[in-house]
C-alpha cells in the first residue's frame, strides 16, 4: 500500500514510539524518513506523533473513532517490513 | 570585593540596548568549551587533617577541605557566586603558613598540609564570631531568620561561650532599605557578606546593589533608594545567612521547625524549576528553590516562589451547577447528573464536543480529557490558545550563539534567562533578538521587531549573520509568542527552510539548535499528547468568551473560580499544583514529578479522577476509561509517549527525524503571507502572563503595583 495518498476518516491519528539510536529500531526510523513527509502532505490535518525514548521498543498505534487503538511491534523489523506491518495497521 | 565581582561583570545590558548591533567584546574562536563550567585542569594532591584528598586544580581550599569531609564554617562562601573572602570565618590552619588563611580565597596547592581542627583554628573561629556578634542585634526571639540562621548555628557551635561587649555607646545601627514587596530588610542584622550583592550583579543582573562606606560604615544598598526590580529577586532571602534579608509576605507566619517541607515541581512558568513547599497543616506557608543543576541550580524566579497565595483565595470547594443567573453548590452525584443531560441536551455529538486544556493541567489529566473526548467520538480537542510547534528549549549553556525570536526569557522564563546571562558572562555567548527590545539583563544585537527582519536575517543581511554563522553551537529560541503572531507561519516557515539548510550545524547527532521556548507549565505536555457544542473546560482559562456559543452547554473543571468558571454551567472542583502528585513536562521535554504538599480543600478532587468518573455512569454505552489508579494512566502515557514517564532526564530528538519534521513544517506554511505587524513580548503587564493563581495573589499584585506601575505601594510602614 502507498503512503501517498488520504487515509480512510476513520483513521484519527497515528503514534510511532521507537528509541532514537537502539538497532531494533532501526527500520522504523528509516521508514519515517522516508515516508513521513508523504504521509503528512497528504494527510495535513492527520495527527502524527512521533515520539522518541531511549531504548524503548518500537510501536505504532492507530486511533480510530470512539477512542479505539490498535497497535502492532516493529521491534527489530527493517523498513520494508515496518512499511507493511503499519499499512495493514491504518487499514484494519 | 567589589573589584572581584567587577571583574566578571561584561558591560550593563542597559548600555547595549539603545544601540543596533554592537560588538559587545572580540569573538574568540575555537576556544569555546562543550559547556560553561570551567575546564578541568590536572587534579592535585593534598593533605586535609592527615587525610589525602584529591581535587582538580583550581579548586579553593574550603572545597578541598569539604572534599576531605572536614565541615568548614562560612559566611561569605556560596558555591555560585563569585568568591568575596571578607566574613574570614573560614580560617584553616595551613602548615608553614605564619597566619590562618581564608580557606575560600586561598586556591588549594598540591602537596600542601591543612589543618581545619587545631586551637588556633578553633580560636581564630571564636574571634571572628565574636567580632560579627559584636554589631549584631540580639533580636532573635524576633527574627524570621530563627532556626535557619547560619550566625545563629554557627555561634552555637563555633562561637565563645560569654560576651565581652560593654559599649557603652550600644552597637551600630543601620537604616532599613526598601527593596520593595517581596524583601523584608533589617539591616542592623546584616554581617556584610555581600552575597545579595554577588548575586544582584552577576546573577540576576540588576547592578544598583552595592555596597557604599568601609569598615564598620559599611552599608548594602543601592545608594539611592529604590525597589529591587528583579524577577529574581526572593533568591538574595535564601541567600542571606541571617536575618538581615527576610521575605515580607511569610514574615511572622511560621517558624521552620514547623513546617513540613515537600519537594516538588512548580507550574507557575515552563522551566519546571524544582520547588520545596514548605506547609502547615492544609496551607502552604511558603515555596523555597530545591536544587537540581540541570534546571533551575538553586534559583527560583519571584512568581514561583511568592504566588502561593493565591491559592488560598477564590478556590472552587464544591462542585457548582448554574441555575439561573447563580452558582448553587451541589453533590457530586448532582453535578455529574447535570453534565450527563446537558451532553444530552445539548444534542452534541463528535466534533461539537471539545475539550479544552488549560495552563496549569498536568500531563495526567491531558491524557485523561483526551482518552474521554476521543471516546465521545470527537477530536476536537484544543488549548486555550493558538497552536505552535514543539521542540524544546536546552543546552542554553553549551550554545555560542543564541537567536531569540519573540521572546523575553526574562519575564517568561526566569532562571532559564539567569542561565543566558551566565553563559554570557563567562564564555562570550552572542545574543541576537528579532522581536520587541527589552531589558534582558545580557546585551544582544538587536536585528528587528517584525518578519521581514527575520527573513533579512535569514538572506544573511546583517550584522548579527557573521556571528551566528561563526558559532559552533548556535541556537535558536523561538518564543511561543510566534505561534499566536499573524505572521507566524511565514515566519516557521522561513525559519524551517534556514535550519534545514545549516543543518550541519544546527541539527546534528550531538546538537539540536532549534528549540521553542513554552510558557505555561501544561504546553508541552499537550503538545506531546497531540492536542488539535459540549465543552470540556480543564483548568481553561484564556478561553474567549466570545468563541463559545451561548447554546453550548460548558463544563469547568480547575481550582479557582476564575474566567472560566463564569462561563460554565457546571464547576467541578479540581485540585492546584501543591495538592497533587502528578507528572509535568518543562520546556525542555524534561518529565518530572510533582507531589502533594497539603489535602485538597472541600469535596475538590485530582483532576484526571474528575475525568475518570465524569462519564463512567453505565447510562453511557462506552463505559469508563481503562485505568483506576494513576500508576494504570502513566501506563497509558507510555503508550502515548514513553517520554512522559522517563523522568528527569531529556529524550534528545534524532538528527534525520528532525529534519523530516522541518520539511513538512517548510511545506505546510509554505506560501504564508506576511503582514508585517512588529512581533510583541508578552510583558510583564500583559494578562497573558497572569495565571489565574497570580490573579488572586495579593503578593503578585503588589509586584505589580511596585515594579509594572512604579507606585510607592505604601509598605515602607512596615519594613
Amino acid at each position: 500500500m502507498s503512503f501517498a495518498k488520504a487515509f480512510s476518516p476513520a483513521l484519527r491519528e497515528i503514534r510511532i514510539i521507537f528509541s532514537q539510536t537502539g538497532p531494533a529500531s532501526a527500520g522504523t526510523r528509516q521508514f519515517i524518513v522516508s515516508k513521513y513527509p508523504d504521509i503528512k502532505k497528504h494527510n495535513p490535518d492527520l495527527p502524527v506523533l512521533i515520539r522518541e525514548a531511549t531504548g524503548t521498543p518500537a510501536r505504532a498505534f492507530a486511533r480510530f473513532a470512539r477512542g479505539v487503538e490498535q497497535h502492532v511491534e516493529l521491534e527489530n523489523l527493517s523498513a520494508p517490513e515496518v512499511e507493511a506491518k503499519v499499512a495493514e495497521l491504518i487499514s484494519s | 570585593m567589589l573589584r572581584i565581582v567587577s571583574s566578571v561583570s561584561r558591560p550593563t545590558s542597559t548600555g547595549l540596548l539603545g544601540k543596533v548591533a554592537v560588538t559587545t567584546h572580540t569573538p574568540h574562536n575555537g576556544r569555546r568549551s562543550f559547556s560553561s563550567t570551567s575546564s578541568r585542569g590536572a587534579d592535585i594532591t593534598l593533605t586535609v587533617d592527615g587525610k589525602e584528598v584529591t581535587v582538580p586544580q583550581g579548586s579553593a581550599l574550603i572545597q578541598a577541605c569539604e572534599a576531605a569531609g572536614a565541615t568548614i564554617p562560612r559566611f561569605c562562601y556560596h558555591d555560585r557566586l563569585a568568591i568575596a573572602g571578607n566574613c574570614r570565618m573560614c580560617l584553616v590552619e595551613v602548615e608553614r603558613s605564619p597566619k590562618p588563611v581564608a580557606s575560600c580565597a586561598m586556591p588549594a596547592m598540591p602537596g600542601s598540609k591543612v589543618f581545619t581542627n587545631t586551637p588556633l583554628v578553633h580560636e581564630a573561629r571564636e574571634g571572628v564570631m565574636e567580632f560579627l556578634l559584636a554589631n549584631h542585634p540580639l533580636d532573635c526571639p524576633i527574627c524570621d531568620q530563627g532556626g535557619e540562621c547560619d550566625l545563629q548555628d554557627q555561634s552555637m557551635r563555633y562561637g565563645s561561650d560569654r560576651a565581652r561587649f560593654h559599649e557603652i555607646t550600644g552597637k551600630r545601627a543601620v537604616e532599613n532599605k526598601d527593596l520593595g514587596p517581596l524583601v523584608k530588610t533589617s539591616m542592623n542584622r546584616c554581617i556584610q557578606c555581600t552575597r545579595c550583592v554577588r548575586f544582584a550583579n552577576e546573577v540576576a543582573g540588576v547592578e544598583e546593589l552595592g555596597t557604599t562606606g568601609r569598615g564598620n560604615d559599611m552599608q548594602i544598598g543601592t545608594y539611592v533608594a529604590k525597589t529591587m526590580d528583579s524577577e529574581l529577586s526572593g533568591n538574595v532571602v535564601d541567600l542571606c545567612p541571617v536575618g538581615a534579608l527576610t521575605s515580607k509576605p511569610y514574615a511572622y507566619h511560621a517558624r521552620p521547625w514547623e513546617l513540613k517541607n515537600t519537594e516538588s515541581i512548580d507550574v507557575m512558568d515552563a522551566v519546571g524549576s524544582n520547588i520545596r513547599i514548605d506547609s502547615r497543616g492544609v496551607e502552604v506557608m511558603r515555596i523555597q528553590p530545591k536544587t537540581n543543576d540541570d534546571v533551575n541550580e538553586e534559583w527560583i524566579s519571584d512568581k514561583t516562589r511568592y504566588a502561593y497565595d493565591g491559592l488560598k483565595f477564590q478556590r472552587l470547594t464544591t462542585p457548582l451547577i448554574k441555575r439561573g443567573d447563580r452558582f448553587v453548590s451541589a453533590t457530586w452525584e448532582d453535578a455529574l447528573a447535570a453534565i450527563a443531560d446537558g451532553l444530552a441536551a445539548s444534542g452534541a455529538k463528535d466534533d461539537e464536543i471539545q475539550g479544552v486544556v488549560g495552563h496549569l493541567t498536568d500531563a495526567e489529566s491531558i491524557v485523561a480529557l483526551k482518552d474521554l473526548i476521543n471516546r465521545l467520538g470527537s477530536d476536537n480537542l484544543a488549548l486555550d490558545q493558538p497552536g505552535g510547534n514543539a521542540a524544546p528549549v536546552h543546552g542554553v549553556e553549551k550554545a555560542d550563539a543564541i537567536l531569540l525570536i519573540g521572546t523575553n526569557p526574562r519575564h517568561e522564563a526566569a532562571v532559564l534567562n539567569s542561565r543566558i546571562r551566565k553563559s554570557w558572562l563567562h564564555t562570550g555567548l552572542e545574543v541576537g533578538l528579532v522581536g520587541e527590545r527589552a531589558d534582558t539583563t545580557y546585551g544582544y544585537d538587536f536585528i528587528g521587531e517584525d518578519a521581514k527582519a527575520l527573513s533579512n536575517f535569514i538572506a544573511g543581511k546583517g550584522p548579527f549573520v557573521e556571528k551566528f554563522k561563526n558559532a559552533k553551537r548556535p541556537l535558536i529560541i523561538v518564543g511561543s509568542a510566534l505561534a499566536e503572531h499573524p505572521d507566524g507561519k511565514a515566519m516557521y516557515n522561513d525559519l524551517a527552510k534556514f535550519v534545514e539548510k545549516n543543518k550541519d550545524k544546527l541539527v546534528t547527532p550531538e546538537w539540536n539548535g532549534f528549540s521553542i521556548l513554552q510558557r505555561v507549565a501544561s504546553r508541552p505536555a499537550a503538545y506531546e499528547l497531540g492536542f488539535p457544542k459540549f465543552i470540556y473546560l480543564l483548568n481553561a482559562d484564556e478561553v474567549d468568551p466570545k468563541s463559545i456559543p451561548q447554546d453550548a452547554f460548558v463544563v469547568y473543571q480547575g481550582h479557582h473560580g476564575d474566567l472560566g468558571a463564569q462561563l460554565a454551567d457546571v464547576c467541578l472542583p479540581g485540585v492546584a499544583y501543591t495538592e497533587k502528585g502528578v507528572t509535568w513536562v518543562n520546556t525542555e521535554g524534561r518529565a518530572q514529578l510533582g507531589r502533594a504538599a497539603v489535602s485538597s480543600p472541600g469535596a475538590s478532587r485530582e483532576d484526571w479522577k474528575i475525568i475518570r468518573y465524569v462519564f463512567s455512569w453505565p447510562i453511557y454505552r462506552w463505559g469508563p476509561l481503562p485505568y483506576d489508579d494513576i500508576l494504570e494512566v502513566r501506563d497509558r502515557l507510555w503508550d502515548i509517549s514513553p517520554t512522559l514517564v522517563r523522568y528527569d532526564v531529556t529524550e534528545p530528538t534524532s538528527q534525520e527525524i528532525a529534519i523530516a519534521g522541518l520539511k513538512t513544517l517548510a511545506t505546510q506554511t509554505g506560501g504564508a503571507k506576511v503582514a508585517g505587524t512588529p512581533l510583541r513580548n508578552l510583558s510583564q503587564t500583559s494578562t497573558k502572563l497572569i495565571l489565574y493563581q497570580e490573579r488572586e495573589s495579593v503578593t503578585m499584585a503588589q509586584c505589580t503595583r511596585a515594579f509594572v506601575k512604579g507606585e510607592n505601594y505604601g509598605f515602607t510602614a512596615f519594613a
